[in-house]
């Protein structure tokens, strides 16, 4: 399967993401996570100790030739997207393996070849490899402008709140609208308290609910000391709401 | 004053700032909160609600669209583009994405 979690900054995409790729290794899969966001996300809830695994390097990326076509930057021929992602990943707990794109840490103006490099990489993995699961930055920039191309699955993950669901609605209308691949397009409800949550984000986002994942406290305690949810708390009601999705959508064979 | 809220998603930017905006224009200040994030919500945390919220047109959709012959002023994008929120505050919209784009 090849999964991005999207949605509002802060509605728990890499405590979700990160668990989710973490379960889906432990039922003997293969899975390449991955974080194409610029600020700190998906390491801690994958339970790295690392913050910052080194950036694929920039000579990854090529200028375009005199006279030729097409854009300006483009995957160096020497590099092979399967071979990338077993130099450049570093490993997780459960063989996870875990690929990022730069992160901002000195001067930001000098990530965006390892970024371009990475997306390169990314969208062109061939299939049957890996279980990808990515896990991309808040908001509407980078879900569906090219950087989530990969994907074949999306789940919006959404709150019950105003500004949730309307970053979801806006997600759910741009992954209608995207001329790219017949996504399938789910919203998975986070931090679900009252009876009317999950009903309340269906009709909101006019979309089908796939998992409905409890507020949970323990989540947030992980979060406060840099643990993955999935070790700190495996059995509390948020990670076994997570590992449910993993077995249902294992089970559909999502693809 | 010229004040920017910014930080990691989800930590309350959006939040803060609509409250120090409703506070300063309480006070008495003539106040413009600009949403510049470009999944614009913070006309619901001032208050506006998520209707008024969606239709607001983003100065730079108003600029792109070429609804202004000439680079208009400051005062007059956030006059015509503007909303009115609760206690006076304006409220603004920089850029909003709408659509996807082909990687």
């Amino acid at each position: 399967m090849r999964l991005a979690f999207v949605g509002k900054g802060g509605a728990g995409k890499s405590a979700i993401s990160g668990t989710f790729a973490r379960y889906l290794a432990r039922q003997g899969h293969n899975v390449l996570a991955i974080d194409s966001d610029p600020l700190p996300g998906l390491a801690f809830s994958l339970g790295l100790p690392i913050e910052y695994s080194p950036p694929i390097p920039d000579d990854a990326v090529v200028e375009r030739k005199e006279g030729e076509e097409g854009p300006r930057w483009r995957l160096n021929p020497d590099v092979d997207p399967l071979e990338a992602v077993e130099k450049w990943s570093v490993e997780a707990p459960d063989g996870v393996r875990f690929l990022q794109f730069g992160k901002i840490k000195g001067d930001p103006r000098n990530l965006w070849k390892s970024q371009i490099a990475f997306r390169f990489v990314v969208n062109r993995l061939p299939p049957g490899n890996w279980n990808v699961v990515g896990d991309l930055p808040g908001g509407t920039r980078q879900a569906f402008t090219g950087w989530g191309n990969w994907a074949q699955t999306v789940l919006i993950v959404v709150e019950p709140t105003a500004k949730s669901l309307l970053s979801g609605r806006r997600l759910a209308r741009m992954a209608d609208l995207d001329p790219e691949s017949p996504k399938r397009v789910l919203a998975v409800a986070n931090k679900v308290s009252e009876a009317g949550d999950v009903d309340m984000i269906a009709t909101g986002t006019g979309l089908e609910v796939v998992a409905a994942i409890p507020l949970d406290d323990a989540l947030a305690e992980a979060e406060r000391r840099q643990l993955a949810p999935i070790d700190f708390a495996p059995d509390c009601p948020a990670v076994l709401a997570v590992e449910s999705l993993v077995e249902r959508l294992s089970e559909e064979r999502v693809s | 004053m010229k004040l920017a809220v910014v930080g990691k998603g989800g930590s309350g930017k959006t939040t803060t700032s609509s409250v120090i905006a409703r506070t300063l224009a309480k006070g008495g200040l003539a106040v413009v909160a600009l949403d510049c994030d470009s999944n614009p919500n913070l006309g619901i945390s001032l208050g506006v609600g998520d209707e008024e919220t969606e239709r607001l047109v983003s100065m730079r959709q108003a600029l792109d669209e070429g609804e202004e012959a000439h680079a208009p002023t400051w005062d007059t994008l956030i006059s015509r583009y503007g909303s009115d929120g609760p206690d006076g505050v304006r409220l603004a919209v920089v850029s909003r994405i709408d659509n996807p784009e082909p990687g």
